[in-house]
């Protein structure tokens, strides 16, 4: 054994998650000091992304798989009997946007965390959470996997409830602990069910031997597990938790909660689905995952349309995303997954880019309640083009990276309902238009009561942010310009391998378990190497389509000031007629200060019942957030009893 | 006897949920998470069970295919899953102890000012 052999690439999936790890611990013991805790976070962060950019090369392009077994305790006589780590194309694609993530925000805490209490601490539990998300995605054991749960559940709460001055931190925190506790629960009883019949908890062999064995007890197992990972991902029902507590935690953890964690219960999903259970042949099944990607799709979407915190409406909108990505991976075609992994990588950037300029915002004014704020963009500049960008790439504006992946996402649905011949995904494509032109009102709202109208008296002094904080912003910024202008190089390097990773679930159990081991064990269910290919339409040359709006754009406007008769003038104390009425623009005020609320006034009085009703069941009780728990895993269990 | 060990199990799970959905006590609501612990650490100890069988304790060559064990497995899972529900106990305590000193009540129905 040569003591090089330490540095052989078969060994950075540890090194990736333990250098944050011990990060955390020496911060706690050498942390007092400024530049000491600084430095250790900063090379925490940083040899963890290298690590794991060190890996692109024999993972991504060579399509090797490391199976890395802890202790060298490789599997004897067809069991697993030590713990893996193992990094297929999949796990690397999730892992490199946490860390990219995670580097970013940590950049971004220097100087934003500057002015809190107890900092050293705050950076402790930052590692501990990058670290459970890293060990999660990177882990080969179905057991870790809890562990690695618990411990960026935990590490979540804690810094959700950081600033615990802040408006409902601890009662967003309390909540988040309780619904998320559920959740984990469910995952660990989900484990230990699937244990109970296999006796194994490696991931490969559970692969292996679970699709031939199905039965009612596995059936239950599957339904915890996956609304365990759904809780971890905060979709349809879980979203108002992700909306308290990126609303409350700092803007750098907000990052993380959406654009990491949010990515850990995917990427829970996804291995459940495609690896676990093998069942994304069945119709159902992928029924399942698109129904509930298209709910959280538009519940959210319609309930950040009704917000007044910028940072609650950031949570929203994450978790709409985050339903458009669930919604291409149940397609279960090459070209879905492909595209539901473009939109999450998507996702990270650009709402981790939204979410900091929101902590700027904060930072800088100590508010984020868009009823005061306004006029920003003359006193922060810089802030506010990094802001426009972002919200160019959420609302999928050609040639930011939003557009790429979400024009892939229609296509996808569009193909898979021309080849299934099922009207349904057609109505899923039609939900993620709507959905995409709502993300794109209500982020008007946002550019126009933050950064423009009317500067508020109070924020005269206002100034831009430190450098440390806006060169983070940029990025993430430059990152979605880079992703969105070169999509065919994305999905090369990137997406196409880790959507091969899924379709090759025999490589995988292979790569793990021993040659053979996947046709010995599963026989004639082995699934075959499915070839992953497919044709992108119209998305290749982002910036024709940057024209082509240009032009539509110029038209609008040349439409909007002939028709100038239609205008109403709206003078101070009079009342317009016709204020609720539907409206197209073009109002004169005396004031161009449109608060918060005000601005689709007309969309919302029509539709004010369901903005009634939706603000009514998001009561904010906990017991009604549990109740909604329990009733989804209810619905799990009974529909997973009758469709597998 | 084991499929009592099951049965309990699963009710001890049902009534943490039902402690949670129902009781607007904060305190009542961590005692129900405890339970709901209970639940699946006992669901765990009784899948490692073997009727008869002796402790998992054996030296170089005394492991025979005859040797007949409870399976070690999941009595480390449970200490685990006992270490992580004490750690749920201890943080959610805290968080009681601070929304009392903040909201002066204990009652989940009024400490709602993040809704909608």
């Amino acid at each position: 054994m040569n003591w090089l052999n330490i540095l052989s690439y078969r060994h950075f999936p540890i090194y990736a998650i333990m250098v944050l790890f011990l990060g955390a611990f020496l911060i706690v013991l050498f942390g007092r000091n400024r530049w000491a805790r600084h430095i250790l976070a900063f090379l925490s962060v940083a040899s963890s992304l290298a690590f794991l950019i060190a890996l692109v090369r024999p993972v991504m392009l060579g399509g090797e798989i490391i199976a890395y077994w802890m202790g060298g305790r490789v599997p004897a006589g067809g069991y697993a009997i030590g713990i893996a780590l193992e990094v297929d194309a999949l796990s690397l694609f999730f892992g490199l946007l946490i860390a990219t993530a995670v580097f970013v925000a940590c950049l971004y805490s220097f100087r934003y965390m500057e002015h809190d209490d107890n900092i050293p601490q705050y950076y402790t539990l930052f590692l501990m959470l990058a670290g459970g998300v890293l060990g999660l995605v990177l882990s080969g054991d179905l057991f870790n996997m809890f562990i690695m749960v618990e411990i960026l559940t935990f590490a979540a709460v804690a810094l959700t409830a950081f600033r615990n001055t802040a408006n409902g931190a601890l009662e967003a925190a309390f909540k988040y602990l309780v619904v998320g506790s559920i959740g984990s629960s469910c995952i660990l009883a989900g484990t230990i069910l699937l244990y109970a019949q296999v006796h194994t908890l490696n991931f490969a062999q559970l692969s292996a031997l679970i699709p031939g064995g199905l039965n009612n007890a596995t059936k239950v197992a599957f339904a915890l597990l996956f609304v365990g990972f759904c809780t971890k991902a905060f979709l349809v029902p879980f979203h108002p938790l992700a909306a308290d507590a990126h609303g409350a935690a700092p803007a750098s953890i907000s990052v993380l909660i959406s654009g990491v964690l949010t990515k850990s219960g995917l990427y829970g999903i996804i291995r459940l689905v495609y690896f676990l259970f093998q069942s994304m042949g069945l119709g159902t099944i992928q029924f399942m995952l698109v129904f509930v990607g298209s709910v959280s799709m538009f519940v959210c979407v319609t309930m950040a349309l009704a917000q007044h915190d910028f940072k609650r409406l950031l949570a929203f909108h994450s978790i709409s995303q985050i339903g458009y990505v669930l919604s291409a991976a149940g397609l279960a075609t090459a070209l879905g997954i492909s595209a539901g992994l473009y939109h999450a990588m998507n996702h990270t950037l650009f709402k981790g880019l939204l979410f900091l300029t929101a902590g700027a915002v904060l930072h800088k004014t100590g508010t984020t309640d868009l009823g005061k704020l306004g006029g920003l963009s003359k006193k922060m500049p810089h802030t506010t083009v990094l802001f426009l960008i972002g919200a160019a790439s959420i609302s999928g504006i050609p040639p930011f990276n939003g557009f790429a992946s979400k024009w892939m996402i229609y296509q996808a649905t569009y193909q898979k309902a021309v080849e299934s011949g099922n009207i349904g995904f057609l109505l899923v494509t039609i939900i993620a238009l709507i959905t995409s032109v709502l993300t794109l009102a209500s982020f008007v709202k946002v550019t126009q009561s933050v950064f423009f109208g009317r500067l508020p008296a109070a924020y005269e002094n206002v100034t831009e942010v430190p450098f440390g904080m806006r060169f983070a912003m940029g990025i993430f910024a430059a990152l979605c310009v880079v992703t969105g202008l070169f999509p065919d190089y994305v999905t090369r390097w990137l997406t196409e391998p880790a959507a091969r990773a899924v379709f090759s679930v025999g490589q995988y159990i292979n790569d793990m378990m021993g040659a053979g081991y996947a046709e010995s064990v599963m026989g004639g269910l082995a699934p075959a190497q499915q070839t992953v290919s497919f044709v992108h339409v119209g998305v290749w040359s982002p910036v024709s389509w940057l024209l082509v709006l240009c032009i539509m754009l110029l038209a609008v406007t040349l439409a909007a000031v002939l028709g100038k008769y239609d205008r109403v003038s709206e003078n101070a104390g009079e009342k317009v007629p016709g204020k609720y009425d539907l409206f197209f623009g073009g109002e004169e005020s005396v004031y161009s200060q449109v608060g918060g609320g005000d601005l689709f006034w007309g969309f919302k009085h029509n539709w004010r019942h369901y903005f009634r009703f939706m603000y009514d069941l998001h009561s904010g009780v906990v017991n009604d957030y549990a109740l909604w728990a329990v009733v989804a895993l209810s619905l799990a269990v009974v529909f997973l009893q009758i469709v597998l | 006897m084991i499929l009592m060990n099951y049965i309990v199990s699963f009710f001890l799970l049902a009534l943490g949920m039902y402690c949670i959905v129902t009781k607007y006590n904060l305190v009542k609501t961590v005692i129900g998470l405890s339970i709901m612990d209970y639940g699946v650490n006992l669901l765990i100890i009784s899948i490692g069970f073997n009727p008869g069988g002796t402790a998992p304790i054996f030296t170089w060559g005394e492991l025979t295919p005859s040797s007949f064990f409870v399976d070690p497995i999941p009595q480390a899972l449970t200490l685990t899953s006992i270490v992580i529900g004490a750690c749920v106990t201890a943080m959610s305590l805290a968080l009681v102890m601070k929304l009392q000193e903040s909201y002066g009540t204990l009652d989940t129905r009024e400490i709602r000012r993040l809704r909608g």
